[in-house]
């Protein structure tokens, strides 16, 4: 039967993995939480392995472009010869490949579920998960040509991913038409969990149920996954930080950037901000952000696409 | 048509082989040769993935932008270039997929791992791509250990690897990180920095008894772990780290090659070795490696 994939679509350091442990728990069957190393929803999109065994030969002697030229038939093959839904974890921002084929086929996709954070909070962590400066995280963030794993001099374990801006980056995603696709925001996972983990769970097919849902929120929450880091450590955490399951909270820039890496942000990132609540009318940061409205027009993405 | 010779076979070739050494024999193990190759497969595929097909006695591969490719009965590859395609880019999936499905044919255990020489045996290193292999290989390599494969190691039944051909695959970093001048190497393919390293001296051309395998890992904490695997938990290492499992269920020999790879487990040590990710000490792993097995009664 073909079920086809959902994607969880993120630019990194936005709630992606806190997600996946969600769905993990909430389909889990057996009693007690699914331990954070066995959070196996489906693999990264990026992930060398999957495209490499479903095509059968060896792409560590193609180049970057010549991957993603295959990548999107991985997909589709994966989607029909799968069994029941698939849940993805993606970082790539959408994008059409040179001959004009979407890198996720529309074909292979069941539904894509889209998170976003503000790009203030996104500057903190992600400054802390590369192990760099905070204005170094800022400028990537802000830089359209932003790609994981495009070095040519190795091989790197993941596919290289374009990420674009971050603006770029949920510009992407946000204009993805012909898809079904729900964006929620991380301040509202926090700050609703209830209600919007409610709504992913219909989106994504899985029990709904109220007490289904806060048994797996409650398996999942941050403290439960910083004390399962601490216990036994994350494999995804990079080598160069002390932990991955940092403090997860809304509006932690107010105390950690200074008024110009601020500044910088709202200059960059403006007019997808405005869209998505982050900013009020007079374009100051908000902590608890605005509605949203799910639909991004065209005007955005050539405001963001530079 | 020239001869080459790699795996223990003479490969009669009408393509151009630079990285196999040639040989004076005349009867020929393995043909390749150019054809018309059906673009849509074989006639009566068992097993009909998306760019390989196989049967028991046949094997189709399409590389998209590089070629068709057909294996028979671990003696015959054919070959239809695409029409853009280089010969350099030809040849690497030629050595590589092709050469794997005529050893799996010809009913080896075919590993995924290279080979070095200890002594008067070999230890086979298997591991996930990007995790160091060939690195680890080309720093055996200049330590002054011989090299018996890389990146493919094909065992006999008795136990043996064979020797593949003297050539190692290094990218650029790796090349960088053992001093080695990739401006004197040329490319595998114009595409991508990886180098074909020319082993000279350094190549095993015999085949030697199989004493162990390690499997190489990372992980994100910064200290070296070795585990020694025991009974069964060997089997599962050896299975996942069989060159392209795929290809045997199509070709019929899926059963015989884990029921080799039990054998296998039986007869050898098997052991994990995990290295920081964030600081490859290349030095260090080799010291590590070299102080287990003198530890397990291998010479080094």
């Amino acid at each position: 039967m073909n079920e086809g994939i959902y994607w969880i679509a993120s630019y990194p350091k936005s709630g992606n993995t806190w997600m996946r442990s969600f769905i993990a728990n909430l389909t889990k069957k057996e009693e007690g939480e699914v331990d954070i190393n066995e959070i196996n929803t489906g693999s990264i999109a990026s992930a060398r392995c999957w495209i490499d065994g479903v095509l059968g030969f060896d792409i560590g002697e193609l180049s970057h472009d010549e991957i993603d030229k295959l990548r999107p038939d991985v997909y589709c093959q994966t989607a029909q010869e799968a069994e029941q839904y698939e849940y993805h974890k993606i970082h790539d921002a959408y994008r059409l490949l040179p001959d004009g084929r979407p890198l996720i086929p529309t074909k292979a996709t069941a539904g894509v579920l889209y998170i976003l954070r503000n790009p203030l909070d996104v500057a903190v962590s992600f400054a802390h998960h590369s192990h760099c400066s905070i204005d170094q995280a800022i400028k990537n963030m802000g830089n359209p040509d932003f790609a994981f794993a495009k070095g040519l001099k190795r091989q790197h374990r993941q596919l290289r991913q374009q990420l674009l801006s971050w603006s770029g980056h949920v510009s992407s995603w946000g204009k993805v038409k012909g898809i079904n696709r729900l964006i929620v925001r991380y301040e509202d996972m926090q700050l609703k969990p209830h209600e919007t983990f409610a709504t992913v769970a219909r989106f994504l097919q899985l029990p709904d149920e109220q007490s289904q849902i806060n048994q797996a929120l409650q398996r999942c929450n941050i403290k439960n996954l910083q004390q399962q880091e601490k216990e036994k450590g994350f494999n995804e955490k990079s080598a160069k930080v002390d932990s991955f399951f940092r403090k997860g909270i809304v509006g932690d820039w107010q105390k950690t950037l200074t008024e110009k890496q601020v500044k910088q942000i709202i200059t960059d990132h403006a007019k997808v901000m405005q869209h998505f609540g982050y900013l009020n009318e007079q374009g100051q940061p908000l902590v608890e952000p605005l509605e949203m409205n799910q639909v991004l027009d065209d005007g955005h993405d050539r405001e963001t696409e530079q | 048509m020239p001869m080459y010779y790699a795996f223990g076979l003479n490969i009669q070739s009408e393509l151009d082989l630079p990285a196999l050494p040639l040989t004076d024999h005349v009867e020929p193990d393995v043909t390749i040769e150019l054809a018309d190759i059906n673009k849509d497969g074989l006639e009566a595929p068992v097993d009909k993935r998306l760019y390989f097909q196989s049967s028991p006695d046949k094997f189709w591969l399409h590389v998209p932008g590089i070629a068709w490719f057909q294996v028979e009965e671990g003696k015959r590859i054919q070959v239809m270039p695409e029409e853009n395609s280089d010969m350099q880019s030809v040849n690497l999936f030629l050595l590589g997929s092709c050469l794997g499905v005529i050893l799996q044919q010809r009913q080896y255990l075919v590993m995924h791992a290279n080979a070095i020489r200890f002594g008067d045996q070999c230890v086979i290193f298997a591991g996930p791509s990007g995790n160091g292999k060939s690195t680890l290989a080309a720093a055996f390599y200049q330590r002054g250990y011989e090299v018996l494969a890389d990146d493919v190691s094909a065992i006999n039944e008795a136990i043996e690897v064979l020797p593949s051909y003297p050539q190692m695959k290094l990218w650029h970093d790796a090349a960088t990180k053992l001093d080695i001048d990739t401006a004197e190497l040329s490319r595998v393919r114009m595409q991508i920095e990886k180098y074909a390293c020319p082993l000279e001296k350094g190549f095993c051309n015999k085949p030697l008894p199989l004493a162990a395998m390690y499997i190489l890992g990372t992980h994100n904490r910064d200290e070296f772990l070795l585990e020694p695997l025991k009974g069964i938990d060997k089997f599962d290492p050896i299975k996942n780290n069989t060159y392209r499992m795929q290809y045997l269920e199509g070709l019929g020999l899926k059963g015989h090659h884990l029921q080799r790879a039990g054998q296998l487990a039986n007869r050898i040590k098997v052991t994990r070795i995990v290295r920081p990710d964030a600081d490859f000490q290349l030095d260090r792993l080799v010291d590590v490696i070299l102080e287990d097995l003198q530890a397990c009664g291998i010479k080094v």
